[in-house]
């Protein structure tokens, strides 16, 4: 269903409404005053009549019933009929003058002359009244088609001021983005349910933007309190394994250097997408993305030996990007990482850089990931994995807050993160 | 030798004095700004280690009262914070090294001995160990007069592994120490194994004696027989 405007949605009511009475007005109008003009000739008829009575042509002699037979075209007095009652009749007669059917009326009445019963009949041309009833519904309706105009007209025009300030507090609801510092102020409306409305659209969103922020400031706060334990964690390790130890004791403090590594990582990786959040990396820049992957590339190439990775570079362009450096270098090293990490023993890894994107592909589990939830974070495919969920939230969020577009294509048996800038 | 640990989190000022302790490098503690500032209106060190928040104080301050008095002393900090305004600000008011928290013991102990030695340097700047010179300006390595074809990241672990001599260094302190600035993308700790390697032979080639001892599941050892 599409949806349609409010406005819209009123005046079309509006319309409808006006639409209908018209046509059902149009017609009966128009048989009203038809009505009206027959009932009207035959007043006009019986009138005469009686005129004709009352002014004493009842004394008519069969000479004068014939010479008023003469002049008079439209009343003629016939022998008698048989009637005993008035009655009006329509009929189409032909007309000399227009040489054409036209509309009368005729009336017969019996009538006493000199003791003798006639006939009246008197006709009347309905034609310049047609004409008449079509003038006077026109009009009407040209009234009414201007008073509807008018009212729609006006109805819209207050309507768009009475529901103006609704349409700004709709903006602003629109482009309200709760990790931007952009504050609502809505206009005073004068109009107690719109009062209504903004006031309950600030509570709710001052009620959730703090919980946002004590939610993110958690996140800090908690990383950086963090460091402090890992510190000591770290420290007291060094120590312990300057002991003389036995060679399960050596494996132990081994193994918990691993851990203590994952730690740190996991806990630098959640105050990175803190200080994403926080809007730290706002700085821009304009560089050659080129760069950035050659970079590193002799540290990814050794970390890459251990599974006997193979690091394809296919540079078709020199990519220029605008952006925030330091979080481009991180968003190519997740990448790069990414694609070693999740990778199979003699595996592939092919870079590309054209048509304005960037390709990290890589061989991997034959299985796709999941689309929906791979970049969010703690989202892990392999449980197992050294990976801690955290870096393809991260590229993710660099690549928003950058306004590039990114994509997980699985073709061909192989993984494709895909960069559009 | 004598350093002053300037750190309000009092095991971790423990850890740093006992595993500097049997290297021959005496250790001072001071854990809030008015001790430190007394210690180091008092005594002369050889490098001071400073964290930056402080109870009762900035460890800022303190570097500006070091410069205000014409101290010398070489000053690393070790701090939480891991922005490049706090390093950029730490270093324009003289500090000579900057160490995120959390460290390994291992990288703090060649960083200041790399300090030391920086501040103390006359004419020469090398490091002897027995047979073994390396020049830390040229960047060379000799074994018994005879100059070996080194890499940069094999001279790196040989460095690291003098300076921490007797003590058993972890697979992880080596990976991030030879990783530099990349530390946090490491995918594992396997690859120093051939960098080792690499550097054992080409020490053995030369006559060299067999400093580095494999410690079982942990790491390295770099032990003068």
């Amino acid at each position: 269903m599409s949806n349609k405007k409010l406005l819209l949605k009123t005046t079309n009511s509006f319309l409808v409404y006006a639409v209908m009475v018209l046509l059902i007005a149009a017609p009966v109008f128009y048989y009203i005053c038809q009505w009206l003009y027959v009932y009207e000739t035959d007043e006009v008829l019986l009138f005469h009549k009686g005129a004709f009575i009352k002014e004493s042509h009842k004394n008519y002699s069969a000479a004068d019933i014939a010479a008023w037979n003469k002049y008079n075209p439209n009343i003629s007095i016939g022998p008698d009929m048989g009637l005993n009652n008035d009655s009006i009749v329509g009929e189409m007669l032909l007309e000399a003058v227009a040489n054409d059917k036209e509309p009368f009326r005729i009336l017969y009445a019996p009538i006493d002359i000199n003791g003798k019963r006639y006939t009246y009949v008197e006709k009347r041309n309905l034609v310049e009244m047609e004409g008449m009833v079509f003038s006077i519904a026109a009009m009407f309706l040209i009234i009414i088609i201007i008073l509807l105009t008018g009212i729609i007209w006006i109805s819209k025009k207050t309507a768009s001021k009475i529901w103006k300030p609704f349409y700004n507090t709709l903006n602003q609801i629109e482009n309200f983005e709760i990790d931007k510092n952009n504050p609502l102020s809505f206009i005073p409306t004068g109009i107690d349910e719109f009062e209504r409305l903004n006031k309950s659209l600030e509570r709710l969103i001052e009620k959730n933007t703090a919980i946002y922020k004590s939610q993110r400031e958690f996140i800090e706060n908690a990383a950086h309190e963090l460091q402090t334990p890992i510190a000591l964690f770290q420290t007291k390790l060094d120590t312990l394994q300057q002991l003389d130890l036995d060679k399960e004791q050596s494996l132990l403090v081994g193994s918990l250097n691993k851990d203590v590594y994952r730690l740190n990582r996991l806990n630098k990786n959640l105050l990175l997408l803190s200080k994403i959040d926080n809007e730290i990396y706002v700085e821009q820049d304009s560089f050659v993305l080129n760069k950035y992957i050659e970079k590193h590339l002799d540290f990814f190439t050794e970390q890459a030996k251990s599974r006997n990775l193979k690091i394809n570079i296919d540079f078709k362009e020199n990519l220029i990007v605008k952006g925030n450096s330091t979080l481009t270098e991180v968003l190519i090293n997740n990448l790069f990482l990414n694609a070693i990490r999740h990778n199979i023993k003699d595996g592939l890894i092919n870079i590309i850089l054209e048509n304005n994107t960037l390709k990290f592909t890589n061989t991997g589990s034959e299985i796709p990931l999941t689309e929906q939830n791979i970049f969010n974070r703690f989202s892990k495919v392999n449980p197992s994995s050294q990976g801690n969920g955290l870096g393809l939230a991260i590229i993710k969020k660099i690549c928003n807050i950058s306004h590039w577009n990114i994509r997980y294509i699985f073709n061909n048996n192989l993984h494709i993160f895909e960069i559009t800038f | 030798m004598k350093i002053l640990i300037v750190e309000d989190e009092r095991e971790i000022a423990q850890s740093i004095k006992e595993y500097f302790k049997t290297n021959g490098i005496q250790c001072e503690t001071a854990e809030n700004y008015d001790l430190a500032l007394t210690k180091i209106n008092n005594y002369d060190y050889d490098c001071i280690l400073l964290d930056l928040m402080l109870p009762g104080g900035d460890g800022f301050d303190i570097l500006k009262e070091l410069k205000a008095k014409n101290k010398t002393e070489g000053v690393i900090i070790i701090s939480a914070k891991e922005n490049l305004e706090t390093r950029l600000e730490g270093f324009n008011l003289g500090a000579d090294d900057y160490l995120t928290k959390p460290f390994h013991l291992a990288e703090l102990l060649v960083r200041m001995r790399a300090l030391i030695r920086r501040k103390n340097f006359k004419g020469s700047n090398s490091i002897i160990f027995n047979e073994i010179v390396i020049d830390i300006f040229s960047k060379t390595v000799s074994v018994n007069d005879i100059k070996l074809d080194i890499t940069k990241k094999e001279l790196d672990l040989l460095l690291f592994l003098i300076g921490n001599e007797n003590k058993v260094l972890s697979k992880s302190a080596i990976a991030e120490h030879l990783s530099g600035d990349m530390a946090d993308m490491l995918d594992n700790h396997d690859f120093i194994y051939a960098h080792i390697k690499n550097l054992k032979k080409k020490l053995a080639l030369a006559g060299g004696a067999d400093y580095i001892k494999t410690v079982y599941g942990l790491g390295y050892k770099w032990e003068n027989e």
